[in-house]
Formats: C-alpha cells, sequence, structure tokens
C-alpha cells in the first residue's frame, strides 16, 4: 500500500531547542537531543539541488515502486549529511567541529516518512588539545525502524 | 567445481589502484550558503555558513563551509565538463578500463568520512583522488552480493588533507 498524498506546502514541525555539549559534564552513555526530518520532495528536492542527485527513485514514486519500494526513497548520503547536522546542533558549529561520521544502511526512508537521527555518547578521550567525543549514531524512521546505523565523532578545544 | 563470485582476476588485480581525480571550481560563498539552507531546511542555517561579518568573530574566522559540503557537485573544473559519479555510473571498472562484472541493479551501503579539521572556505580548490580500495562478496537475500568500496582523499590548493571518506556499494544479480 502506497502512503498518503502529502501536500507540498506541509511543513511539518521539527525539533526543539537544543542543549549544548558541555565539556565539563559529558559522560559515556549520554544522549544527544534527536534531529527530525519529514521525508518528502520538499525536502529531498533541495538536497538533490546542492548535491546534483536527480536519480528517478529519489524524484518519482513511481519509479520507487518499480524498484520494489512503497514509493520514492530518500538519499542514502542526505541521511549522511543530516547526521552532521544532528552532531553540529550538539557540539555548537561555531565552537566544535565534526571529526567522523560512519554509517551503514538497513532500510530506505520511504516518501511520507518522518526520519529520526539521534546518538549516544561510547568514548571520551583528549587528543592534540581536544576534547574527542565518541558516539553511537542512528536513523530511525516513525514506524520505529531503524534506517541507519554508525559511529562518530565530535571535537571542542580542551 | 568452482565457487560462484563475481570477482575476475582483472578486478582483483585492480585493487588499490587509483582511477578518477577531480578538481572543483572556486568554492563560491554562494555554493555554501545554498548548501546550508538545503541541509537545515525548513530551519534556517547558523549564520557561519552566510553572515561573513558574523563568521569572523567565530573561532573560524570567516565562513566555512559545513564539513560534509561537496564541491563537486554541478560539474568539475577537471576533467572538464565532468558531472561526477553521482550523474553516471559510481561503479569504478570503466575508469579501471577492465570488465565490468554482469549485474541487475545497484545500491548505497554506506559511508565513513573522516574530516582533518582542514575547513573548506569560500575561494579553495578541492582536488579529489579516488582509489578502489577493495571488493568483497556476501550471500544475502539479494543473492550474491559485490561490495565495492572506493576511497576518496580530498585535498585544498594548499596540499592540506580536507577528508578521506570510503563509501561501499553493493552490485547483485
Amino acid at each position: 500500500m502506497t502512503n498518503p498524498y502529502v501536500p507540498s506546502v506541509y511543513i511539518p514541525p521539527t525539533g526543539v531547542v537544543v542543549p549544548k555539549l558541555d565539556p565539563k559534564t559529558v559522560k559515556v552513555g549520554d544522549e544527544i537531543p534527536k534531529l527530525n526530518r519529514y521525508g518528502d520532495y520538499q525536502l529531498w528536492n533541495r538536497y538533490a539541488a546542492v548535491n546534483y542527485e536527480f536519480a528517478g527513485h529519489h524524484m518519482d514514486d513511481s519509479v520507487g515502486h518499480h524498484e520494489g519500494f512503497e514509493a520514492a526513497i530518500g538519499m542514502g548520503p542526505f541521511i549522511h549529511a543530516l547526521l552532521h547536522v544532528l552532531l553540529r546542533e550538539w557540539v555548537g558549529e561555531e565552537r566544535g567541529r565534526v571529526v567522523k561520521v560512519g554509517m551503514q544502511s538497513r532500510r530506505p526512508w520511504i516518501r511520507g516518512r518522518t526520519l529520526s537521527e539521534g546518538g549516544k555518547v561510547t568514548a571520551l578521550r583528549e587528543e592534540n588539545g581536544e576534547l574527542i567525543v565518541s558516539l553511537e549514531v542512528w536513523g530511525d524512521n516513525d514506524k520505529g525502524e531503524r534506517l541507519v546505523i554508525g559511529e562518530a565523532e565530535v571535537a571542542l578545544p580542551a | 567445481m568452482s565457487e560462484e563470485t563475481l570477482i575476475s582476476p582483472e578486478m582483483a588485480a585492480a585493487v588499490g589502484r587509483e582511477y578518477e581525480w577531480s578538481t572543483s571550481y572556486p568554492i563560491d560563498a554562494s555554493d555554501i550558503r545554498r548548501w546550508a539552507v538545503a541541509m537545515y531546511y525548513p530551519e534556517q542555517p547558523p549564520k557561519l555558513y552566510w553572515d561573513e561579518a558574523y563568521a569572523k568573530t567565530t573561532r573560524w574566522g570567516g565562513i566555512v563551509a559545513p564539513e560534509e559540503f561537496n564541491p563537486f557537485a554541478w560539474m568539475r573544473a577537471e576533467p572538464p565538463g565532468n558531472m561526477g559519479p553521482e550523474a553516471s555510473r559510481p561503479w569504478p571498472e570503466l575508469n579501471l578500463g577492465i570488465p565490468c562484472p554482469d549485474f541487475k541493479a545497484n545500491i548505497f551501503a554506506g559511508l565513513v568520512v573522516n574530516h582533518t579539521g582542514v575547513r573548506m572556505r569560500p575561494g579553495d580548490v578541492i582536488k579529489s583522488a579516488v582509489n578502489l580500495a577493495g571488493y568483497h562478496e556476501k550471500k544475502g537475500r539479494l543473492g550474491l552480493m559485490l561490495f565495492t568500496t572506493r576511497e576518496d582523499r580530498w585535498t585544498n590548493q594548499k596540499g592540506e588533507l580536507v577528508r578521506v571518506s570510503r563509501s561501499d556499494l553493493i552490485r547483485y544479480l
């Protein structure tokens, strides 16, 4: 069954005020605030427009059907790029930086589903004057299915 | 009886070879602003990516690109007219000059990117060098799956390493 049609003017609410990483209190096991994005052409076409990524299965439900999906699917590299946004909103793009983002795909991001990305601190270390925070990261859809898993690192001046 | 494989002797011998080199056009502040708008939509992107006066007050000393920024979209300066693998076929055998295995479809499997801390800024020119990092196979619900790993190293006009990425593509019969 296909997902219901979503009007292109629909802009869903996303996120809340995001607390920032505090290097004095961060600890292993901390979870970071989630990043939510509703998967529709409004969102995906903006990414296609900056990354020149116009494969039919991202732009057209019928191509998605032809390839065995319920509808059009989101771009894997975009999910990976959004993990950077997730991390920067937590570390603070003006004071910290993203060091590493690794991601493996498990399921496609189907049009009409909300992607919810999150992360959990797994390790802390100091290296070359920076505090390096390692995290487990993931992306789920609003049915609770895991779409991607991965690992990441962010850095702050120590 | 030989085991089923999609990896030919020519493919196995090509592992480790560089096979694709590109140079970006100079990065423009508008490229960074548009990228940031797309990444943060429907929210407004941070000023670091579009307000030069503000960005000068930060530790970065001016506008920088978000780490995941792609300076190679919408054509490359070298090779002239090249639109990049996103616009064509992302598998390496054609560029390596070796036969391509038969397959029905391909899907993105994963990506690991290491950012060195050297930021991309307006005016920078980025060079990319891609090598074939390896092949491996697995049997899964799609049948025999061929994983191809490519490693892409980006350097700026000063020769500074900006990022190293390894991406996996799955092809299956």
